[in-house]
């Protein structure tokens, strides 16, 4: 949970990247200490083994002056994708504020990806929090690659709930909307603490229609 | 509208004090409160030295590790934790179910008198925070103060 410290005018709020192993979370926040401005920034804190696998979570913390007269810091985490380590997500879950469900667009990915959506709704859900109540996005990341799924069936997959999120196609490699997500994330997530707020007319209309693919690679399962 | 919860200065002024009255006592470099999921609530002390909303996220992170290392004791948590350098350490201890205090001390002091008292630091810290709970101030601002440009830039 976000919180104000009004001597030192500073708002934290934490932002959580979720998604299944090898998915590309550890790469999006590479890409973002990268490229920020030092002054901006802290360092990336990696607790990964030694084939460089998120062990227990990536750490990037990001400052910014987006409210007038305060300091908002952001606190960006991974979590561990592989299925054995649910413990340690419900750990970085705790007190979130934000989401980015990163999804492997790739035709073999899409169970897993359908998994690891679930299971961020299920470690939500032991915390007393619905996935409808906090503010999250949707990035289809390994646009680049040639076995991908169309973003209309990923929309369908992933993002067929009654209140749809924005989704952005991402290449996190080469940091292709990797600040577009997550400025829409922090946007929604500030509007969501306004006096006027309300996140529907902050969220813009989802990029596509979902509808049921006509063909169905081999290998994709829901 | 959702309202954040906020500290006045009038409560950041009080949790100063006891963190203050804590180090003097303690002899120790720095204390930093913070909630179980990484967020700094107070800190004090000499902070120009390392980057504690790192070591708040490390500490949360190893607190709630070790957490499971008890159970298989009998525990249901570890209360305190003690981290041993050659000339810098860190002690953490337990303020309640949402909240840690971490000190970080050096070769001054000794970890007997940081445990002594830290104990009662923690249950004020704890009386404060219960206090700050229970009269429910939150914080909220205006959309028209929030910058309508992207909050971060690429390059």
């Amino acid at each position: 949970m976000s919180i104000i410290n009004y001597a030192s005018r500073e708002i934290q709020f934490k932002i959580v990247y979720y998604g299944p192993a090898l998915c590309g979370k550890t790469t999006n926040l590479g890409y973002i200490h990268k490229r920020i401005n030092p002054e901006n920034r802290g360092d990336l804190v990696s607790l990964a083994t030694a084939s460089d696998r998120t062990l227990f979570f990536d750490f990037l913390p990001l400052n910014a002056v987006v409210i007038k007269g305060f300091v908002t810091k952001f606190q960006l985490y991974t979590v561990p994708g592989q299925v054995i380590y649910n413990a340690t997500r419900q750990l970085v879950l705790r007190s979130v504020d934000g989401v980015i469900f990163v999804a492997d667009s790739q035709w073999e990915k899409m169970e897993e990806n359908v998994e690891s959506f679930k299971n961020l709704e299920d470690n939500l859900a032991k915390q007393n929090i619905s996935i409808d109540e906090i503010p999250y996005v949707l990035q289809y990341n390994k646009r680049d690659l040639e076995n991908i799924a169309p973003v209309n069936y990923l929309e369908y997959v992933l993002n067929n709930r009654k209140k749809r999120v924005q989704s952005f196609e991402v290449v996190s490699s080469t940091g292709q909307n990797v600040f577009a997500s997550l400025n829409a994330v922090s946007q929604i997530l500030l509007h969501k603490f306004s006096k006027q707020s309300d996140v529907s007319k902050t969220a813009p209309a989802p990029v596509a229609i979902p509808v049921e693919p006509a063909a169905r690679k081999a290998g994709a399962t829901v | 509208m959702n309202a954040i919860p906020c500290l006045t200065i009038q409560d950041v002024a009080n949790l100063d004090g006891v963190l203050g009255d804590f180090l003097k006592k303690a002899e120790a470099e720095l204390t930093v409160v913070i909630d179980r999921g990484g967020n700094v609530i107070s800190q004090f002390g000499d902070m120009t030295v390392m980057d504690v909303t790192i070591i708040a996220a490390l500490a949360a992170g190893s607190f709630a590790a070790t957490k499971e290392l008890a159970r298989r004791i009998g525990e249901i948590e570890f209360n305190a934790l003690y981290h041993q350098g050659n000339g810098n350490h860190i002690f953490m201890n337990s303020v309640d179910d949402d909240t840690i205090m971490i000190t970080v001390f050096g070769r001054q002091t000794t970890v007997g008198l940081v445990r002594f008292y830290s104990a009662s630091a923690a249950q004020n810290v704890g009386a404060l925070l219960k206090s700050l709970q229970t009269g429910g101030h939150g914080f909220s601002f205006d959309a028209s103060d929030i910058t309508a440009a992207p909050v971060f830039a690429d390059g």
